[in-house]
C-alpha cells in the first residue's frame, strides 16, 4: 500500500524524467506531412517539412514531445526495456498533465507537438482508450493544433484505432522485428499478424479519408500526415538485404511514409540478445537509412541495390557509389544531356541538384565550377559524369581505380597526381631535376661512365 | 558609370531599381551600392526610399517571376552581404531581360550575379529555418511571452507571420538585439514591426514563476532523452550550431 500512496504523489519532474527515459529508443520524432495553417483561436500549426527544436546529445533530433502515457507494460519483449519482468520505477501520466505539459513546452517553441506511445495497462484496448481520450483532451479542451504522433497498440479494438486517427496526424505501428521469426523469439506476446492488421487498417483508413475528401473538402481529416513503423536493427540476425526488402514492401503495399531503423541498443541484458562489444551498429543503421532514402526518392529498387549473394551493404561505400561502380558501363553521364532520372543515379548529385541542372542547362551549357556552384558533390561525382563531353580530370573509368579514389581521403585523385598530366614533354622537364646530384653520379660524370 | 547610392532598405533598392528604369540607364554600365565607398569616374545618384515605387516595383515583380521567386529576392535584400542591392539589381534585369517565366528567375545558376542572389536568399532563408527551430520564448510575468534572439541577418519580418499563425491567442514580443529590432504581435490582432531607440533595449524583465519550472523540465526533458549508447557530440554541433545555444533555455 505504501509503494501506491508514494506513486500517487509522485512530482511532475519525476514521471517526466521516468517516461521520458522509456520512449527514448522510439526513433520517430519527425514533425512532417502536415501542413496546416492556424484557425486563430487555437494554438498550433504545422509545417509540412517539419521543424526540429533542439538536438540531444546524441545528435538526434527534438521535434516532439516523445513520451510514454505509462511504462507498466503486461508485456514481456526481450529486448524491450519497459518489460514487465525488469525491475524499473514505473511511472504513469494523467491526461491533464499531459496536455499542460504540451501546450507549455509548445508555447514557448520548445517542441512542435506531441508524441504519444504507451506500455500496455491492461490489455491493448483500454491502452488504446487512454491515448485516444488524451488526445481528444489536448484537442478539444486545451484547443491544441499542432502536431500529433500517437501509436496504435498491436491487438486493440479497430473503433478505437479509428477514432484514435481522427485526432492524430500521424499513426504509427512498430514493427519491432523485420521477420516473423525474430518477433517469435524475442516478443513472445506479439505476432506479425496482430501488428500488420491495425497497419492495414489505418492505410484502408487513409484511403477511404482521401476519397471523402475529394467529396466534401471538410471532412475530418484521418492520420493527414501518413502513417510510420520502425525495425530494431542487429537484435535478430537478418540480413541488410531482407530488410530493405521488408521496408520497400512496406512502402508499396501499405504506403507507409517513413520507415525507420533503430540501432540494437541492449538495455536489458537478457540473454538470448547479442552483446555488442563495439556499441550499437550505428553504420549500418545510416547505410539502411541510405539506401531507404533512395529507394524513395532516386528511383531504386531494393533488389538493384543488394541481392541473395551480397546481403550487406558495403561498409566502405555508400549504397549509391556502391551501385555505381558495379554499374560502370552506365557511365559517364553528360551533364548537359542526361535525363532527371539518369542524373539522379550519379553519386554526388542529390534530388536538388539535379532538379537544378534540369533548370540552369536551358540557359547555357553547365560546366563543373558551375556545378559546384549547383551543389554538386564534385570529389564523388566526378568519376561518373563528363560536362560538354569532358571529365573533370583524367581519369580511369575503372572500378578497382574508382574505389581506391573514392575510400581513401588522402589521395583523391588530383591534377596530374597519378602521373598523368597536358604538359609538353621536354627535354630538359624532368620531374627528377630537382633532385641534389649525388656523389657518384658525379664521380661517373668525371670518369665518363654515364 | 552611373551609382545609385542606396539605403540599406527594401524600399530603398526598389525605388533605386525603379529609378534606373525610369531614367532609361544602360544597365550593364549601372550600379546600386550600399555603401560611401567612393568609385572613380562615376556619377553618383542618391536615392531616396518611395513607397509608391516600391509598390509598382513589387507589384513588377511578383506578376513576372511569380510570388515564390519575388520572396526570393526579398530574402536577398535582408542579408547582411554589402552587394546584395546590385546583386538582385542584376538578378532582375537578366530576368526581365529573358523574360523568365514566374518560377524560373533563379534558373540561370551559372550566372554570378544570379548565383549570388540565389545564395544570399538561401542564407537567409536557412536562417530563417533556424530561428524558427531554436529561438525560445519566455514568459513574463503578466503572461506576455517575450523572445531575445542574435540573427546574422535581418529575419523578423519572415518569422513574425509564423509565430503570429501559430501562437494567435498569445501575446508576444520577438526582440532582435543586434539591430534594436521588436516585432510585437497582440492577441488576436495583426502584428508590426518597432524599431527601438538606444534606450528602449529590455532590462530587468520580470519572469512569471511558473517560468523556471518549465525551463527546468524541458532541460531535464533534453537530457534524459539522449540515448548514452549513441551519444555524438559532433553531430549535435553540426546540427544546432553554438551560436544559437547562448539564447537556447536548454543550454543555459
Amino acid at each position: 500500500m505504501e509503494y501506491l500512496a508514494g506513486k500517487r504523489e509522485m512530482a511532475l519532474e519525476d514521471k517526466l524524467k521516468i517516461l521520458t527515459d522509456a520512449a527514448k529508443y522510439d526513433v520517430a520524432c519527425t514533425s512532417s506531412g502536415v501542413d496546416r495553417k492556424g484557425d486563430g483561436k487555437s494554438i498550433g500549426n504545422c509545417v509540412a517539412a517539419g521543424i526540429c527544436h533542439s538536438f540531444s546529445g546524441d545528435g538526434r533530433c527534438i521535434a516532439l514531445l516523445k513520451i510514454l502515457l505509462t511504462n507498466e507494460c503486461v508485456f514481456d519483449c526481450k529486448y524491450c526495456r519497459n518489460r514487465c519482468s525488469n525491475d524499473v520505477p514505473r511511472a504513469t501520466f494523467t491526461p491533464e498533465e499531459i496536455c499542460t505539459l504540451t501546450m507549455e513546452f509548445y508555447r514557448r517553441n520548445y517542441i512542435e507537438g506531441l508524441f504519444l506511445s504507451s506500455g500496455v495497462i491492461g490489455n491493448p484496448t483500454a491502452t488504446q482508450e487512454l491515448i485516444c481520450r488524451t488526445v481528444w483532451l489536448l484537442r478539444n479542451r486545451y484547443r491544441f493544433n499542432g502536431y500529433v504522433h500517437v501509436k496504435a497498440i498491436p491487438g486493440a479494438a479497430p473503433e478505437v484505432i479509428q477514432q484514435t486517427g481522427f485526432l492524430a496526424d500521424r499513426m504509427s505501428v512498430n514493427l519491432e522485428l523485420p521477420t516473423a521469426e525474430g518477433l517469435r523469439t524475442l516478443a513472445p506476446n506479439k505476432h506479425r499478424k496482430s501488428i500488420l492488421t491495425p497497419m492495414r487498417q489505418i492505410q484502408t483508413g487513409i484511403q477511404v479519408n482521401r476519397n471523402d475528401l475529394t467529396l466534401y473538402r471538410s471532412a475530418p481529416k484521418f492520420v493527414g500526415g501518413g502513417q510510420s513503423t520502425q525495425m530494431i536493427i542487429g537484435a535478430t540476425p537478418e540480413s541488410d538485404y531482407q530488410i530493405i526488402n521488408v521496408a520497400e514492401s512496406l512502402y508499396r503495399k501499405f504506403e507507409l511514409k517513413r520507415v525507420f531503423y533503430s540501432a540494437f541498443v541492449n538495455v536489458t541484458g537478457d540473454k538470448s540478445l547479442p552483446a555488442l562489444p563495439g556499441g550499437p551498429p550505428l553504420l549500418r543503421e545510416h547505410r539502411l537509412y541510405q539506401a531507404d532514402w533512395l529507394l524513395r526518392f532516386y528511383g531504386f529498387r531494393a533488389e538493384e541495390l543488394l541481392d541473395e549473394k551480397r546481403p550487406y551493404f558495403n561498409v566502405m561505400l555508400d549504397p549509391k557509389e556502391d551501385w555505381a561502380v558495379r554499374h560502370l558501363e552506365r557511365f559517364p553521364v553528360e551533364i548537359n544531356r542526361a535525363p532527371l532520372e539518369e542524373l539522379l543515379r550519379v553519386p554526388g548529385i542529390g534530388v536538388k541538384s539535379a532538379q537544378r541542372i534540369v533548370a540552369a542547362r536551358r540557359s547555357g551549357s553547365l560546366t563543373f565550377p558551375d556545378l559546384k556552384k549547383i551543389g554538386v558533390v564534385l570529389k564523388r561525382a566526378l568519376y561518373f559524369i563528363t560536362c560538354g563531353g569532358r571529365m573533370m580530370y583524367p581519369v580511369k573509368i575503372e572500378e578497382d581505380y574508382i574505389v581506391r579514389n573514392l575510400t581513401s581521403e588522402k589521395d583523391r585523385v588530383r591534377f596530374g597526381s597519378d602521373g598523368m598530366s597536358y604538359k609538353q614533354l621536354s627535354l630538359f622537364d624532368d620531374a627528377e631535376f630537382t633532385r641534389p646530384v649525388t656523389v657518384i653520379e658525379r664521380q661517373q660524370t668525371a670518369v665518363g661512365q654515364l | 558609370m552611373i551609382v545609385y547610392r542606396c539605403e540599406d532598405t527594401l524600399e530603398s533598392v526598389f525605388t533605386a531599381i525603379y529609378r534606373a528604369y525610369e531614367e532609361k540607364r544602360n544597365h550593364d554600365d549601372t550600379l546600386l551600392c550600399l555603401t560611401e565607398d567612393p568609385i572613380l569616374f562615376a556619377e553618383d545618384v542618391p536615392v531616396a526610399a518611395d513607397e509608391d515605387r516600391t509598390r509598382k516595383v513589387m507589384g513588377t515583380l511578383e506578376r513576372r517571376f511569380g510570388r515564390d521567386d519575388c520572396e526570393r529576392l526579398i530574402m536577398a535584400l535582408a542579408s547582411e552581404d554589402e552587394e546584395k542591392a546590385q546583386a538582385v539589381y542584376r538578378t532582375v534585369v537578366q530576368g526581365l531581360r529573358g523574360k523568365s517565366r514566374p518560377g524560373h528567375l533563379f534558373d540561370n545558376l551559372a550566372d554570378r550575379d544570379i548565383h549570388k542572389a540565389f545564395a544570399l536568399a538561401r542564407g537567409v532563408s536557412t536562417e530563417v529555418g533556424h530561428q524558427r527551430q531554436f529561438l525560445r520564448f519566455q514568459e513574463l510575468a503578466d503572461g506576455m511571452l517575450f523572445s531575445r534572439i542574435g540573427p546574422k541577418n535581418d529575419v523578423i519580418v519572415f518569422l513574425m507571420p509564423h509565430f503570429a499563425d501559430r501562437l494567435p491567442i498569445e501575446n508576444f514580443v520577438l526582440y532582435d538585439e543586434i539591430r534594436n529590432l521588436f516585432g510585437i504581435h497582440p492577441a488576436g490582432k495583426p502584428w508590426y514591426l518597432l524599431r527601438g531607440e538606444e534606450a528602449d533595449r529590455p532590462e530587468g524583465l520580470r519572469y512569471s514563476d511558473r517560468e523556471w519550472q518549465y525551463q527546468e523540465l524541458f532541460r531535464q526533458f533534453c537530457h534524459t532523452i539522449t540515448v548514452e549508447g549513441r551519444e555524438n557530440r559532433k553531430l549535435q554541433k553540426g546540427m544546432l550550431p553554438l551560436r544559437f545555444r547562448e539564447y537556447m533555455v536548454e543550454f543555459s
